[in-house]
């Protein structure tokens, strides 16, 4: 073993153990969120990171640059088999692949190396041109976050280089050691050859520069935003946005369960996942970009939520672990809103990730729409925390907006969030000869399904036209259903989305004790916040019941030619369908109420916004904001209304009784000459009387 | 500043209330009861006293059934430090016969102030407070809109038909609260959770003899149905005939 051999390994030593040293450091601050069990459904995590993390499948969500990203990412995965290879060189010389590969095989290798260094070159090239001369609105971040990623581009751009160039200079002073499949390296050699026919030094310089530079970019990755590099496969083996299990359910809370304080308020009171999720967040911003709030004009960026997150880790982290090595952790992990400025570590613990770092009020801005969880390429949950911190802030603190307060009082005396007396809540049926359950079990009868009302479709003016149009349609399809009459009330779903989770199980667990007595096995409800709430919540109380949104029934009784409708075929409408982000993105139900429409319409044209399907933007009503004003910036449903309008659409249809009360009033502040139809209203438009 | 505050179970205000068989009560099947509004007031007065004046205590009393222990639990879930239950099979209509209870419990209590609302939502009869103030032979102040204490001295503000008035009074005192004084504070879950630890005595309540009792309940009549007489300029001729002659208020 010559000198420069040990020379290498003692390098190549200590930058593996730097590294080393970081991620222990790393997972130590990791663990200081609670614990949770996020192996289970091994194969479903499986598939998630092979497709959202090696084919890239949401990352191409934004064609271009994503297609930048995914050459980076794919050649990163084909050049690492050669840095091993360079490495395992550097202390046994001679070393090379071919040895232990078959020719064909490494052929293809080597041409591998060379094709996708050029490949990546030109992404390298791309990704300058972007951040230098496009300036895409969603890469906006101070000084620091620009240089951080300038660095790694050029750290990459620079591996390149001096690879094809090490391989060219090679290639001159040991024609045989450079085989002809590394067709660029070889064309480098032929430039460079004019100049100096036996580059001998120059060849192990550029070697030892690519190798210096791999150490350093490996070393530079836990100061950076491009940590991202070692922990986004891991992220998304980890997370269940994607599912496993059920998507968009909130966590279950155990209220009997002895712990300091309910709900977050700092980093410990998070799941060491959502930690994780600060490391892989690369703050690329294409979740703010596609929430409504900030859309609006709010403060509200859940970019920021999960930079936060991060930061206030690497705040607390090392006070709280007792790290010996304080100097390694200089403020390079920045990024929006900027680090808090604790100088000693007694004001490192008077802060806290809320209020110090992330507003009671950006909070309250969320819709619960998941259009940031959709878009994020490495599966980040932001809505997570942002939930979790939404329960500190009332089950602690009652900090909340004061319009809340009436929801939650009047959930807790009427059973709805608003001021009507229960006594009404079946009133809509009057005249349609609906039974209750109460009255088919003393007839000892039980209907098939059970049709969930929903307190908007109970009591809303404008939503209880949907409900007799929904029960008009079951009655004409001779469906043998009942209602739960007075006996149904909330069943706790906005308490528990504006974090009043005590509430919510007060509400839920006497709704699953109902719905259990009356041993009901399907549900169709009109609402998708029902819907979800019942269908995929419930059962962490006990509640297992086949749950349908109308949408999905209507389709289905369309489908097997069961709803009496007109022959003739009317006039012809243009609908433009405005997608429920509780049906959508929730629960991936996009077709059933566009099929629906195109059943029961003869001569429908339909017409979709840009922002459609799990692209759609939110009413503005989920997450509680029905109950809130909406005071900052923009009203989100008459952004929505606006993209909808523009269409053409001479009707919006919905499937949800908020987005109908959201839209409907977009359509008022335009002042434009549009209906706005349930698909329910449309089908029970077209029965035959 | 130790303040003692009388609080009543009362029915939700949003009910659809229906009279009981006997008539002269209402049927409380399916009524949901809570902690009245003016007596929630009352709580939330004395609990930002109290956080305003440094250490104090704030008892809260309420005279009933063992259902009513429920809602001086949600009075301690907000932030009062104990309770007391005068204990008896039914709360009396008869004020006078509440207040004495009270005031017997409240005589060597020691309090500096006692609360109350202007007067509770089932009844609207606003007795108990007064007639407590006058057995235990201190001054009441009712309908306060605004308190202050300060040197052992209150100053309360009084909502009157187009005009105010500011009184003046030494403590220890009763003071009825009126709405719009304070937002009544929504209890944490930690608040709830503590409150299930607070000290909730039961007494026997001293009721004084009950002389008024309810001999019957009605309904008001129900409003007729409104009428649609047309659209437009056309329909305002028959609708000022309607209104000189059906009406009668043109």
């Amino acid at each position: 073993m010559a000198a420069s051999n040990v020379v290498f390994a003692f390098v190549l030593t200590l930058g593996a153990g730097f590294f080393a040293l970081n991620v222990q450091r790393l997972v130590r601050y990791m663990r200081l969120g609670y614990a949770e069990n996020r192996i289970d459904h091994p194969l479903v995590r499986l598939k998630n990171v092979l497709t959202i993390g090696i084919g890239q499948r949401k990352i191409f969500r934004d064609p271009i640059p994503g297609a930048m990203h995914a050459t980076i990412f794919w050649g990163f995965l084909v050049l690492t088999a050669g840095t091993v290879e360079i490495l395992i060189q550097g202390v046994f010389s001679g070393f090379s692949y071919a040895r232990i590969l078959p020719h064909p095989l490494y052929a293809l290798y080597a041409a591998s190396q060379d094709a996708f260094a050029l490949f990546v070159l030109a992404a390298i090239a791309f990704a300058y041109y972007r951040r230098l001369v496009l300036h895409p609105r969603r890469l906006d971040g101070d000084n620091l976050e620009h240089a951080d990623a300038y660095i790694i581009l050029g750290l990459i751009g620079g591996l390149m280089v001096t690879l094809l160039l090490a391989n060219a200079c090679q290639f001159l002073v040991d024609p045989a050691s450079i085989g002809p499949e590394k067709f660029v390296s070889r064309g480098i050699a032929a430039a460079i050859a004019p100049i100096d026919a036996y580059p001998s030094t120059p060849a192990t310089v550029f070697w030892w520069l690519h190798v210096l530079i791999v150490l350093t970019f490996l070393n530079y990755l836990p100061y950076s935003k491009h940590l991202h590099v070692v922990t986004s496969l891991i992220n998304v083996f980890f997370s269940n946005t994607s599912g496993p299990p059920q998507k968009g359910v909130m966590r279950f809370m155990d209220l009997e369960a002895d712990v300091e304080q309910f709900g977050a308020s700092d980093v410990e009171h998070l799941s060491w996942k959502n930690l994780l999720d600060g490391y892989s967040c690369t703050e690329c911003g294409r979740c703010t970009a596609a929430c409504p709030a900030n859309l609006t004009g709010k403060l509200l960026s859940p970019r920021k939520i999960v930079i936060n997150t991060r930061q206030r880790l690497m705040e607390k982290g090392p006070v709280v672990t007792g790290d010996r090595m304080e100097f390694l952790h200089p403020a390079l992990l920045h990024g929006e809103g900027g680090d808090a400025g604790a100088q000693t570590p007694a004001q490192v613990m008077e802060h806290r990730l809320l209020d110090t770092y992330i507003s009671e009020e950006e909070l309250w801005q969320c819709t619960s729409c998941r259009a940031c969880v959709q878009e994020c390429p490495v599966s980040i949950d932001q809505l997570d925390i942002i939930n979790q911190m939404r329960r500190y802030l009332v089950l602690s603190e009652s900090r909340f907006p004061e319009e809340i307060q009436p929801a939650f009082e009047s959930l807790e005396r009427n059973g709805s969030p608003w001021a009507f007396s229960p006594a009404d809540r079946a009133k809509w049926s009057e005249g349609m000869e609906i039974p209750t359950m109460a009255e088919l079990m003393e007839r000892g009868e039980r209907p098939d399904v059970l049709f969930w009302v929903g307190c908007m479709g109970s009591f809303d003016d404008r939503a209880k036209k949907i409900t007799v149009a929904f029960a008009r349609i079951l009655k004409a399809c001779g469906i043998n259903f009942a209602i739960l009459g007075q006996e149904e009330h909330c069943h706790g779903d906005p308490a528990r989305r504006m974090g009043n989770e005590y509430l919510y199980q007060m509400l839920a667990k006497d709704t699953v004790e109902t719905l259990n007595r009356y041993d009901v096995t399907t549900i169709v409800t009109s609402c998708p916040h029902c819907f979800h709430q019942l269908g995929n919540e419930f059962p962490q109380f006990g509640g297992n019941y086949e749950v349908v949104h109308h949408s999905t029934y209507i389709e289905r009784l369309l489908q097997e030619n069961r709803v009496p409708l007109q022959s003739a075929e009317g006039k012809r409408l243009t609908v433009a369908y405005h997608d429920s982000c509780y049906l959508g993105r929730y629960n991936d139900i996009y077709d059933a109420p566009r099929e629906t429409l195109r059943r029961a319409l003869p001569v429908v044209t339909l017409v979709e916004p840009p922002r459609s399907r799990d692209r759609g933007l939110c009413c503005g009503a989920g997450g509680g904001r029905m109950f809130m004003e909406e005071r900052v910036g923009k009203r989100i449903n008459v952004e929505r209304t606006e993209e909808l309008l523009a269409t053409g659409a001479d009707t919006i249809a919905v499937a949800c009784p908020f987005c109908m009360t959201m839209i409907n009033d977009g359509v008022k502040a335009k002042e434009a000459d549009v209906a706005v139809l349930d698909i329910a209203e449309v089908v029970a438009g077209q029965l035959q009387s | 500043m130790k303040i003692a505050v009388c609080i009543k179970r009362t029915p939700d205000s949003e009910s659809r209330f229906k009279i009981a068989a006997s008539s002269a009560a209402i049927d409380e099947a399916g009524l949901k009861f809570d902690i009245d509004d003016f007596a929630s007031y009352a709580v939330e007065v004395a609990l930002q006293l109290n956080e305003k004046q440094g250490p104090g205590e704030t008892v809260v009393y309420a005279v009933g059934p063992d259902v009513v222990q429920e809602t001086l639990r949600k009075a301690m879930s907000m932030g009062a430090d104990r309770a007391v239950q005068l204990k008896t099979d039914a709360v009396p209509y008869d004020g006078l016969a509440v207040a004495k209870a009270l005031a017997a419990e409240l005589e060597s209590g020691g309090y500096d102030l006692v609360l109350f609302g202007k007067h509770a939502f089932d009844t609207s009869a606003g007795i108990v407070g007064t007639a407590t103030a006058e057995l235990l032979g201190v001054p009441c102040v009712t309908a306060a809109s605004k308190l202050d204490i300060a040197g052992g001295k209150g100053t309360a503000r009084r909502e009157l038909e187009g005009a105010a008035e500011i009184v003046e009074f030494p403590l220890p005192a009763v003071v009825t609260i009126d709405e719009g004084i304070a937002r009544p504070r929504y209890p944490s879950l930690k608040g709830i959770m503590a409150a299930k630890k607070k000290p909730l005595e039961t007494k026997p309540a001293q009721l004084g003899p009950v002389r008024v009792t309810v001999k019957s309940m009605e309904l008001p009549a129900e409003r007729a149905p409104g009428r649609i007489i047309g659209e437009g300029a056309a329909a305002v001729p028959e609708l000022v005939r309607l209104l000189q002659t059906e009406a009668k208020v043109l």
